[in-house]
């Protein structure tokens, strides 16, 4: 079995590291700083050695070499851990799928747009005070009030998530109502809603409403920001590696050829002050002083010769 | 009398700088019009000897025909002169190692990687003032002997230029011709400590980045690792 799985291993975890590293390299994915692929991809191993489908037989032996990796890749490349169960590996039939948690919905959307510090939901129950507005096109929670008997009336009336920036102050609010919510659960493969439109009891969302509805909700205001993000946040990633590469390559060039050879100039100190002063002679006997006295001297020879004419 | 060393012009807008020993004054690069020179230069316009061009680039030379016009004779290499199409009897093609003469000046002009040909320049005097001047380089290949005054460029920061291009500020491509092309603030330093600065006066750090560079922070960290008045431009 050991082998068998070192098997695997190798055709699946290995080709997913080996494929992420040499697109790494080549600058065609990037990821946040804070997120290691290798890690991710150790924790997936570990995690998919524990699932089994619904025959319970090993995922890694009833699915398909092809299906495991591309579950793999997806989870990496979003940038997401299933330790921190940002993800869950769902096997159908031969198909591993990665699905992203709402853990991983938030930490993506919080990655996306720096300017997010948190994102909340709530539930709303039978009973609870509830008030909300539309604020230039934007539902906006006013008022909610709750109780501990109207938490206990374990019926829900709706859900609504906020997402707030660093300060707390609301940047985006979505809710939604128990009918939408429940439509939305319609298109779950799981599908827990009965025809008479009640949930059905032994279902994860019937046991646990309130965390599903928080769920939904959660993805829906967060979708958007995913969705119409412009990637930015792996580019900004992808700029900094770049960055600090180019800066590597330029810095080690530099090191290599600079400051090497010394240069210096011919010591040229005293031969042109000499040539200098001789040329000043030169000069000077044309224009300046030189020829001033000169002259002065012609002047008086002129001057001496004179009288004796 | 020592050197004197004045920026007129600083920077990718233009660069020129007026360096004189009392005997012989140069002016060190035409990247401004001779309108802009005449204003900023005044009455040391009429004292300039002669001017040496470094390289091609207009930054550094735009003003060189207005200069020559204004009988000025320029000295720089048969390729900026080619690039520039400047030609005349004002005009002197020098080659790098070959030392040459301008009144007290003996200048050695030297090669620096740039994406052009790019000369730096050793000026020595008779008074034994020696001025090592190189802008817009990669790098200097070289090291000197003995230099009174230092003057080279020091464009930016490894840092803040990272930080440009995170914040979408400048282009990574263009960053990337910036390392490659001027020197950072670390490579000046590196520059200093390979050289013998046991008879330094001055060093003036030339054409910094508006964006990219901070002038305090690269005077005080040049002043605290050479001990010397060190001169933004």
């Amino acid at each position: 079995m050991s082998n068998q799985l070192a098997e695997i291993k190798k055709n699946t975890v290995d080709v997913v590291t080996q494929k992420i590293k040499s697109l790494e390299s080549n600058g065609e994915i990037q990821f946040p700083p804070d997120y290691s692929p290798q890690n991710a991809l150790r924790s997936a191993w570990l995690q998919l050695q524990e699932i089994k489908t619904k025959d319970k037989k090993p995922v890694l032996e009833a699915c398909s070499k092809t299906s495991i990796m591309n579950a793999l890749f997806d989870m990496t490349v979003q940038g997401l851990n299933p330790a921190k169960n940002q993800v869950y590996f769902i096997p159908y039939g031969q198909q591993l799928t990665c699905m992203r948690s709402y853990h991983g919905t938030k930490a993506l959307a919080m990655r996306v747009d720096e300017d997010i510090g948190d994102i909340v939901a709530e539930v709303v129950w039978e009973g609870d005070e509830f008030e909300f507005e539309i604020d230039r096109g934007m539902k906006k929670v006013v008022r909610h009030k709750q109780t501990l008997e109207s938490i206990d009336s374990k019926s829900p009336k709706g859900a609504y998530c906020l997402v707030l920036d660093h300060k707390g102050n609301v940047k985006k609010s979505e809710i939604m109502t128990w009918e939408q919510i429940k439509s939305a659960w319609k298109k779950s493969i799981m599908n827990p809603i009965q025809e008479n439109g009640q949930i059905k009891s032994n279902s994860t969302h019937g046991e646990f409403t309130e965390e599903m509805c928080k769920r939904t909700v959660i993805n829906r205001a967060c979708k958007p920001i995913i969705n119409s993000s412009s990637d930015a946040h792996l580019f900004k990633a992808a700029n900094r590696s770049e960055q600090v590469q180019a800066e590597q390559e330029a810095e080690q060039v530099a090191e290599a050829n600079a400051n090497q050879e010394v240069i210096d100039v011919e010591p040229a100190e005293a031969e042109p002050q000499e040539q200098e002063s001789t040329e000043q002679d030169q000069v000077n006997e044309e224009t300046g002083e030189v020829q001033q006295e000169q002259s002065q001297k012609n002047e008086q020879a002129t001057g001496t010769e004179g009288p004796e004419f | 009398m020592s050197i004197e060393f004045t920026s007129l012009a600083s920077g990718s807008g233009g660069n020129a700088y007026i360096v004189s020993d009392g005997n012989t004054t140069l002016l060190l690069e035409a990247g401004i019009p001779i309108k802009k020179l005449k204003q900023r230069a005044g009455f040391m316009l009429s004292r300039i000897d002669a001017c040496l061009i470094s390289h091609s680039h207009n930054d550094h030379c735009c003003g060189s025909r207005g200069i020559m016009q204004a009988g000025i004779d320029i000295y720089t290499s048969r390729e900026t002169a080619e690039a520039k199409r400047l030609s005349g009897h004002r005009l002197h093609t020098i080659e790098p190692k070959q030392q040459f003469q301008i009144g007290s000046w003996t200048i050695l002009p030297f090669d620096v990687p740039h994406d052009v040909l790019n000369l730096g320049f050793l000026l020595a005097n008779r008074s034994r003032g020696k001025l090592l001047f190189a802008v817009d380089c990669f790098y200097v290949p070289y090291t000197f002997r003995g230099l009174t005054h230092i003057a080279v460029g020091c464009n930016h920061s490894r840092e803040l230029l990272r930080e440009s291009v995170e914040q979408g500020h400048i282009h990574p491509e263009l960053a990337n011709r910036i390392r490659k092309n001027h020197m950072s603030l670390s490579r000046v330093q590196d520059m200093l400590q390979a050289n013998d600065l046991s008879r330094i006066e001055e060093i003036h750090l030339l054409h910094l980045s508006n964006d990219n560079s901070d002038p305090d922070i690269f005077k005080n960290e040049t002043e605290k690792q050479t001990g010397t008045p060190v001169y933004i431009a």
